[in-house]
């Protein structure tokens, strides 16, 4: 058991994975020199060099499409995307290359690549440096989309995305990264697409992933000192859903919140309502409610706690949900 | 004095290490002079100070690790005292609490991370170790939230819950309201159907009363369900939650109001809704107007042996024969020589309107209530084609597929109370007709016959007919002699051929 | 043409002729210049300051780059369109904005809150080499309006700024082919700063940037981009040619990121101190401050003067800073859309009886 950060965490499970299998590498701007802008890859050059942790031009497009021919080629890159604002023009090897190689090849080839992805706001940063695009890619078939919240899920998941032959899209929340958690470095993790019940209750169900886990396991505890039992789901995976950890939640507690920074209309939290009210109709005591970043570009980071969802608006909409 | 916390130098760190101080207690220091040097889990940073001024104190050492946002240092006047008792913001340009990094986090260091849970549904607490579910609140802990260490903002008093947004929903099915609003401006909650939803609406040229058209129930999902599973219509019931809302246990009640029970009665409350709510005003019209009654008994022995020639022809097989279609077809033949009966009344220009088809309507009992869809030009069909529609008739009315346009513009009702087993009753007018005809049902009956000149008592197939009539518009003779005409047809429908 | 390193004034002060280019400015022009950079590299330090103070989130800092901004920037008219990327402070300070605005999206306070049409100097934008493609736009609708030709009287140009690592950038390279397809009157003007985060020039590209422009079909001159004669003088030629509809240009000007890449970076990771000392001996301010003592132009009264309206610059940024207004999220909804539609204006409206629920509003 080691007590460590979540940079450290994802640290020590890409120098786990590179030390598994040769063909593992890992691509991204400035990732080996200066071990990255967070330090996520720091000393993996040192140790492993420099043809296995590759410094790349300043081209996202570049960064993803050569990947991509690398994994056809028969190796595992891990490519880091510096900011998830700056995934954008890479999206175009994404969703048209990367997501459909399988599909195109008639399950021959397939790309077993990961992007890692920092994500989130919260950090005071400036534009483009706080955004959560997880839906465009779980829009897309052909990819898979994950995020971790803890430490331990950030050691783990990353090894097991790596290890998968789908592409995975892996979002790390950045406001979370120097946070300290415990790893187990010996446990046998949990499956990547599997969703976990953070906290078990029967009043409600709160949904959500990366750096809301946190508010959303505050607002649990506030909750249970005003009597109201919630429970609190880390997905963990956003493509594809556990529709079962859901699915038997809500059908349980009856009313379903979900939580996350990302815009609403057309969000994350639009799918799984529509899944809820498909899947447990008869069950709802509610209409599933969203609590979610509102539906304009990330303002200026001095506004931004009023943008993010916080433990007051997941209260807030437990409250409403209840009072149905 | 100014008092400088630690700011975050580095897009989202949490804490720094105090490498090295460059100035000490009693140092003269200038803005911009570097005051010290931390290390954060990125480099080595130089802290240049926002003040001018006097080092009063210095709060961290060298070696500490200190959270973002803890006070670090404080500069000012020597004559100060250094231990707080100064306010620490003066706001002359003095910088703002440092906001660059965690947002409205509380204290950020704690151990964290939850470890994995091998079953989903089951609960592991940071060691992994599973967490007795009556003690939820110690793995908690693992991700970083502390209990006690956070608390929600307090809200006003009364502060406004958003409330169900079913109002919305009612504006859109308001049909007295104009239609054509913008999308953005309603929420539509519901597909709004070609087809009749089952509530019928009011036949055009009745007064609707106040022009409120009925709600829809409000209930929950399980509610519906249940309601369905128990085969209650949630439109009979009147929710008692808020705002109307039906209960589980109002559908429960309903349901259970049949059974027997040695519990005390429940009172049952019906809502005045749609088919019912329209009977409800027709009946309450046809006060205003004078009407009286007449009935005849018959021997309809031939239109029983009629019915069963009808059903053995060919072009009546499919189709339902009933005494009512004799009578249908008697009473148009009927109206033919006494077309007052088919009459109604044009207030405005004080005139009586005699009809110049018979649009023949049929009272329906349905599901829903009562019903009176009618047949356009009844008149005009032969017997074949009635029978045909009448049968239609029947069939959309029980299933309420019936058309707002099948409840207009009708000129006489028959109604059936014969399907009861009635004998007759005194019928209540449709109001806009004249008249209306009840059928009663077909009984065998003693009956004095005439054989062979003498009279005898025989068992005889015997049905009642009572027509009430506005006394306004047609007058005892015309409607005794409609029921004698249609009284005639039925015991020897031969005489048809005389109309 | 000598195009790869043309100097005009070099490090120890001298001037120095070059057979294709020469500055035509006067000795008080140049001193003009030197306030200009030393007033831009206040700015930056201060700004650099208040970032470890905590007032602002992040800073790219300008340091070492000031001739080759202030130098082109000089050479653009007020009607020619400028189109930075984020490190162009020099640039922004000779063209008029005020800094207070450029701080202001650094501490987050607002997005780019300045006029950028009345100051033809564009948003500033993060997104690396995306705004070149926004330049070649701006260009080809000047050859539409009709003010780029040899006979156009007050022709107008455009001059974009981007850094070594952009040109990397698929977008970049679009825009080259673009410019170069319908000859717009687009001067590239890239600062090679060698480094791109941590990633030294030569990750990006095999041959000196300029010699990229050759390959694209239009000229490329290199620079010494610590020259601010030099960078005028050629960015003066590049913006003539432009105008008279000759077509774009590429200019490197060869420089050096004396700071960080941001605030948020260590630099000590993957530079060494002697790259810097070197560069530091060729400090843009200290040539041309030599130059103008040795001529006579300026004397040290005149440079104390400027020391002082620096540190009075620099007490207003300070305090200019720490004042601006916190921002409203409710202004943002009117925002997003020029017609705003009824959905977000309800979700505004929602948001303000939720934020006027709580006790301490």
């Amino acid at each position: 058991m080691a007590t460590m950060t979540m940079v450290k965490a994802l640290n020590a499970g890409l120098r786990r994975a590179l030390a598994a299998d040769p063909k593992v590498l890992l691509a991204g701007e400035d990732i080996g020199n200066l071990g990255g802008v967070f330090r996520v890859t720091e000393g993996l050059k040192a140790e492993f060099g420099g043809d296995r942790v590759i410094d790349t031009p300043l081209a996202e497009s570049g960064i993803v499409g050569t990947s991509l021919g690398m994994a056809l080629g028969g190796y595992r890159p891990v490519v880091e995307i510096q900011f998830d604002g700056f995934v954008f023009p890479a999206t175009n090897q994404i969703l048209t290359q990367v997501a459909r190689l399988y599909h195109r090849s008639h399950g021959r080839l397939n790309v077993p690549m990961v992007i890692r992805l920092p994500f989130g706001g919260g950090i005071g940063a400036i534009e483009h440096h706080s955004e959560s695009p997880e839906a465009y890619f779980a829009h897309t078939p052909g990819l898979k989309v994950v995020s971790c919240s803890t430490p331990s899920d950030a050691y783990w998941m990353i090894q097991q995305a790596i290890a998968s032959p789908d592409p995975v899209v892996f979002f790390e929340p950045k406001r979370r990264y120097h946070e300290r958690g415990e790893v187990d470095l010996d446990a046998t993790p949990m499956p990547l697409h599997q969703a976990r019940v953070v906290k078990q209750g029967k009043d409600a169900t709160v949904l959500c992933w990366g750096a809301m886990v946190r508010p959303c396991v505050e607002a649990a505890i506030v909750a249970a000192e005003e009597g109201k039992d919630l429970e609190v789901i880390d997905l963990r995976t956003i493509s594809p859903l556990d529709d079962d950890t859901i699915l038997t939640s809500v059908a349980k507690t009856g009313r379903a919140v979900v939580v996350h920074e990302a815009m609403g209309t057309a969000g994350i939290g639009a799918e799984i309502a529509a899944r809820i009210q498909e899947r447990c109709f008869y069950a709802l005591q509610a209409p599933v409610l969203r609590v979610t970043g509102y539906d304009m570009p990330c303002p200026p980071n001095r506004a931004e706690a009023d943008f993010l969802p916080d433990l007051d608006r997941v209260l807030d909409a437990v409250d409403r949900s209840l009072a149905y | 004095m100014y008092e400088f916390k630690l700011p975050d130098p580095g897009e989202g760190l949490l804490e720094a290490e105090i490498v090295s101080w460059k100035v000490a207690v009693g140092d003269k220091v200038e803005v911009n002079d570097i005051l010290l040097e931390i290390e954060t889990a990125k480099s080595l940073v130089e802290l240049p100070s926002p003040y001018g001024g006097t080092v009063l104190a210095v709060l961290v050492g060298e070696g500490d690790l200190v959270d973002v946002g803890t006070p670090i240092i404080r500069i000012g006047d020597p004559s100060e005292v250094p231990d707080g008792t100064t306010a620490t913001m003066p706001d002359d340009g003095t910088p703002s609490a440092a906001v660059s990094g965690a947002v409205s986090e509380p204290s950020p260091v704690s151990p964290a991370s939850a470890a994995e849970a091998p079953v989903s549904g089951s609960v592991q607490d940071s060691r992994g170790e599973p967490v007795d579910p009556e003690a939820p609140m110690a793995m908690l802990v693992g991700y970083g939230a502390k209990p006690g260490a956070v608390a929600r903002r307090a809200r006003k008093r009364g502060a406004a819950m958003a409330t169900p947004e079913t109002d919305q929903v009612h504006e859109s099915y308001d049909t007295d309201r104009p239609v054509s609003r913008p999308i953005d401006d309603v929420a539509p909650l519901h597909r709004v159907e070609a087809a009749p939803s089952g509530e019928t609406l009011p036949p055009p040229g009745q007064p609707t009363g106040a022009g409120e058209s009925p709600r829809p129930p409000l209930a929950k999902p399980p509610v519906r369900r249940v309601a369905r599973d128990l085969g209650v219509d949630l439109t009979t019931i009147t929710g008692t939650g808020p705002g109307g809302l039906i209960t589980h246990e109002d559908v429960i009640a309903a349901a259970s109001g049949a059974r027997l029970d040695d519990r005390p009665g429940v009172d049952q409350r019906v809502a005045l809704r749609g088919v019912r709510r329209e009977m409800f005003k027709t009946m309450t019209a046809s006060l205003n107007v004078p009407q009286a009654t007449a009935w005849v008994e018959v021997d309809v022995t031939g239109t029983v042996d009629l019915l069963a020639t009808l059903r053995d022809r060919r072009e009546f097989h499919g189709l339902r024969v009933s005494p009512l279609l004799i009578v249908a077809k008697a009473a148009c033949l009927a109206i033919a020589r006494n077309p007052e009966i088919n009459s109604s009344f044009d207030e405005a220009r004080e005139e009586i309107v005699i009809r110049g088809d018979v649009n023949l309507g049929i009272a329906a009992a349905t599901p829903r209530g009562l019903i009176v869809p009618n047949i356009k030009r009844a008149n005009r069909m032969g017997l074949r084609e009635l029978a045909e529609a009448l049968n239609q008739m029947v069939d959309l009315a029980k299933q309420g597929k019936a058309q707002p346009a099948d409840f207009a513009n009708g000129s006489f009702t028959i109604t059936n109370v014969g399907v009861f087993g009635i004998d007759a009753g005194t019928p209540i007018m449709n109001p806009g007709e004249a008249a209306i005809l009840c059928v009663g049902t077909v009984v065998r009956r003693p009956w004095v016959v005439t054989r062979d000149g003498e009279e005898q008592v025989e068992p005889c197939s015997v049905c009642t007919l009572a027509l009430t009539f506005d006394h306004r518009l047609v007058d005892g003779e015309t409607g005794s002699k409609f029921l004698a005409d249609v009284a005639a047809i039925l015991a020897d429908p031969g005489l048809a051929l005389l109309f | 043409m000598a195009a790869d390193f043309v100097q005009l004034l070099d490090p120890a002060g001298n001037r120095v002729d070059h057979p294709d280019f020469s500055y035509d400015g006067t000795d008080a022009d140049i001193a003009a210049s030197l306030r200009d950079m030393v007033l831009t590299r206040r700015f930056d330090a201060e700004a650099t300051a208040l970032q470890r103070k905590g007032e602002l989130g992040l800073w790219p800092p300008s340091l070492g780059q000031e001739a080759a901004q202030v130098g082109s920037a000089k050479a653009a008219r007020l009607t020619d369109q400028i189109v930075p990327s984020y490190r162009e402070h020099g640039v922004a300070w000779v063209r008029g904005i005020d800094p207070l605005a450029l701080l202001g999206a650094f501490r987050g306070s607002g997005m780019i809150d300045y006029d950028s049409r009345a100051s033809r100097f564009h948003l500033y934008s993060w997104v690396i080499g995306a705004h070149l493609l926004t330049a070649v736009g701006m260009g080809m609708a000047l050859q539409r309006d009709g003010l780029v030709g040899e006979d156009v009287a007050d022709g107008a140009a455009v001059i974009t700024y981007f850094g070594d690592g952009a040109t990397s950038q698929g977008d970049v390279n679009e825009a080259f082919v673009f410019a170069a397809s319908y000859g717009a009157p687009v001067v590239f003007f890239c600062q090679n700063n060698q480094w791109a985060i941590s990633e030294p020039i030569a990750l990006q590209s095999k041959i000196p940037l300029y010699r990229r422009a050759a390959g694209f079909g239009f000229p490329g001159v290199r620079v010494d981009g610590n020259d601010v004669l030099a960078c005028e003088a050629v960015a003066r030629w590049a913006l003539d040619r432009a105008r008279r509809g000759e077509g774009p240009t590429l200019i490197e000007a060869y420089t050096y990121r004396m700071g960080a890449h941001t605030t948020s970076d260590d630099p000590t990771k993957y530079r060494h101190n002697e790259e810097l000392d070197a560069w530091r001996a060729k400090d843009p301010i200290e040539r041309v401050k030599a130059y103008l003592l040795g001529s006579g132009a300026i004397d040290q009264r005149w440079l104390d003067e400027l020391a002082s309206e620096s540190d009075a610059f620099a007490e207003k940024l300070r305090a200019g800073c720490v004042a601006l207004p916190e921002p409203d999220l409710a202004e943002w909804w009117d925002r997003v859309y020029a017609e705003t539609p009824a959905a977000l204006l309800a979700q505004r409206d929602d948001y303000l009886a939720y934020r006027a629920s709580f006790e301490e509003a």
